[in-house]
């Protein structure tokens, strides 16, 4: 009876008043920072990214075509892949190892381990490829020792390697960290319990579990690989056809005013965002369903 | 398989998790592990089984050295507090996971898992959940799951954390008369943790009452219920009511009137006397004493008459 008396309490009061909900305040208001949001996404970065395919393809496929294929622009597109394929390896190795330590493991200076994680987030990518310099330059700290057996590292493929893996390197972890420590470690004990070595308790049992935002995390970290520009100005020297890398490849281009060149091969730059924001999407969907599976 | 636990002491920092723990479970044996959060309980089990590892003692299988092998060379089936099945995994690979992973020359043939994993799923009546994955399952089944898991690998010693905490408590009393019987039906050596002395008592052939690291008494629900060991089994165990008495010449005092009680042993001064509430009956004052003697009735254990104890240390609080 009492339930039913609270209810005809309720109806007393007007309906449409107690339907409205604070954000449904003003339609004007509303639409006013819709409009502002899809506005400025549209200037600052639709925008933009049409202007890149329509550039590129401003005189016609064969032009477009033609600045992808030269000698040039094949090297800088082949040491893009190698370095990326190189980061990605790297990264999926040592991120899921960091990842691991930091979120199963408990020892000392587990938090400082953790910022030097986010360091190169922070640090200005220029300056992530002047430490490689002063590390491995000629007048680095290294350097006479590199020199004596005959290693080159800056101005190499290594020195954009190594200054590319700095960049690159919080992707993986991050990404894993906050999931491997939501999970625990009970499946982990469980499984051993079961008589599962450790080798078969990560392949079985932990990696399956975090395959999603592992794939997310490497899927940003060839991201970043591929489009790094700042740390790797430093180390490459910009040897045509050796050590450019597309992003590279593009500036020079550009400040030759080979636009039509430029944009062809920024616009694969700029289709590898877009696949990769689609991957993105798609991931974080299945991210999403594992995270509800678990409660 | 038995299992001598000698002298276990483990210390988390300074927090003293257990305490010199003496404890034999005989071959066969269903023992429950009672007591309040923090009192070393679950600490214990996983030293058993060996997810954790003592500073100091020894843990005996069959008189075999047991601190020398790790958890998945003991043999031991674990079902954990939030069951911790594998999540990417349905529930006919959870159960099969320890056959699959044994090493090649003895693994089974997929046959032989294949007809394990069907006995396992008939034996905890889930066959029809073989194909779901554990976030589509209630808590209820979650557990059997768990449970037919850990019986895969034909564990010698059954060791559960918990095992009905995390459910409703119709589907807790379901699955704890069907713990009881499928112990009886498979019989292997069990060792559960729980916080609730309810399913402590109606489960276990044994319990062992735990608080602040320190066994306070082992023994059959029976002993455990009707000759409490010390005060804080007589409080944490069934219902008691504590009165503050008084020791003054071997008599019990209490609101300045002697009670027909013996002192066992309590030192004169201030005392607690506990009590079983359905032990005491009000009367009329001067209308002299009822002595009357308890039957075995509906939810009581059978009982003798005044049962009240006397415990020394007055106003001392007890943990729960």
């Amino acid at each position: 009876m009492t339930v039913m008396d609270a209810s005809q309490v309720r109806v007393g009061y007007e309906p449409r008043a107690m339907k409205r909900t604070a954000q449904q305040d003003d339609v004007a208001v509303r639409w006013a920072v819709i409009g502002i949001a899809v506005g400025f996404l549209s200037i600052f970065i639709v925008l933009p990214l049409i202007a890149v395919f329509t550039q590129a393809l401003a005189h016609g496929f064969s032009v477009y075509a033609a600045a992808l294929v030269e000698p040039d622009a094949i090297a800088a597109i082949r040491l893009t892949l190698i370095v990326a394929l190189v980061s990605i390896v790297t990264n999926l190795v040592f991120g899921l190892i960091a990842a691991w330590s930091i979120a199963k493991f408990d020892f000392t200076g587990k938090s400082l381990l953790i910022t030097f994680i986010d360091l190169p987030f922070s640090v200005s990518p220029v300056v992530a490829g002047l430490v490689f310099v002063l590390l491995f330059g000629a007048q680095g700290l290294f350097g006479p020792w590199l020199q004596s057996h005959d290693l080159q590292i800056i101005f190499a493929m290594p020195g954009i390697i190594l200054a590319t893996l700095f960049v690159t390197f919080p992707f993986v972890a991050r990404e894993l960290i906050p999931l491997m420590q939501q999970q625990g470690t009970q499946e982990e004990e469980a499984a051993r319990s079961l008589g599962a070595s450790g080798l078969a308790t990560f392949f079985r049992v932990t990696l399956p579990n975090v395959k999603w935002a592992l794939l997310y995390g490497v899927l940003l970290c060839n991201a970043r690989a591929m489009g790094e520009f700042g740390a790797v100005s430093v180390v490459s020297g910009h040897i045509r056809g050796e050590t450019n890398t597309m992003p590279l490849h593009i500036e020079i281009l550009y400040n030759e005013y080979q636009f039509v060149a430029a944009f062809a091969v920024a616009s694969l730059l700029a289709l590898l965002a877009l696949v990769t924001l689609l991957a993105k999407t798609l991931l974080e969907r299945r991210i999403g369903k594992v995270k509800r599976g678990v409660h | 398989m038995s299992i001598e636990i000698q002298n276990i002491t483990k210390s988390f920092g300074t927090f003293t998790a257990l305490d010199g723990i003496n404890l034999s479970i005989r071959n066969g044996e269903l023992v429950a592990l009672l007591g309040p959060s923090g009192s070393g309980k679950t600490t214990l089990l996983r030293i058993i089984a060996g997810l954790d590892w003592p500073e100091r003692g020894a843990v005996r299988f069959n008189g075999e050295d047991a601190l020398e092998r790790s958890v998945g060379e003991r043999n031991v089936g674990f079902v954990f507090q939030h069951y911790a099945l594998f999540r990417h995994m349905n529930v006919y690979e959870n159960v099969a996971f320890g056959l699959r992973v044994k090493p090649r020359a003895q693994r089974p043939s997929e046959s032989k898992i294949d007809a394990q994993v069907r006995r396992l799923l008939d034996l905890v009546q889930i066959q029809w959940l073989a194909d779901r994955y554990p976030h589509q399952l209630s808590g209820g089944q979650r557990q059997r799951v768990a449970l037919a898991r850990a019986l895969a690998i034909e564990p010698s010693v059954l060791l559960l954390d918990e095992p009905f905490g995390a459910l409703d408590a119709k589907v807790r009393k379901e699955l704890r008369r069907w713990l009881r019987t499928l112990h009886s039906e498979i019989n292997v050596t069990s060792v559960f943790v729980t916080h609730d002395q309810e399913e402590a008592l109606e489960v276990a052939d044994r319990v062992v009452v735990l608080n602040n690291g320190r066994i306070e008494q082992i023994g059959s629900p029976e002993e455990v219920y009707d000759r409490p060991a010390s005060a804080f089994v007589h409080d944490f165990i069934g219902e008691a009511i504590s009165l503050p008495v008084e020791v003054r010449d071997r008599e019990v005092w209490f609101n300045e009137r002697p009670l027909p009680l013996e002192t066992q042993g309590a030192a004169s001064g201030p005392a607690r006397l506990f009590v079983r509430p359905f032990d005491m009956s009000l009367v009329t004052p001067g209308r002299g004493r009822a002595h009357r003697s308890r039957q075995g009735g509906e939810g009581l254990r059978p009982t003798s008459a005044r049962r009240g104890r006397v415990r020394p240390g007055a106003r001392r609080p007890y943990c729960s």
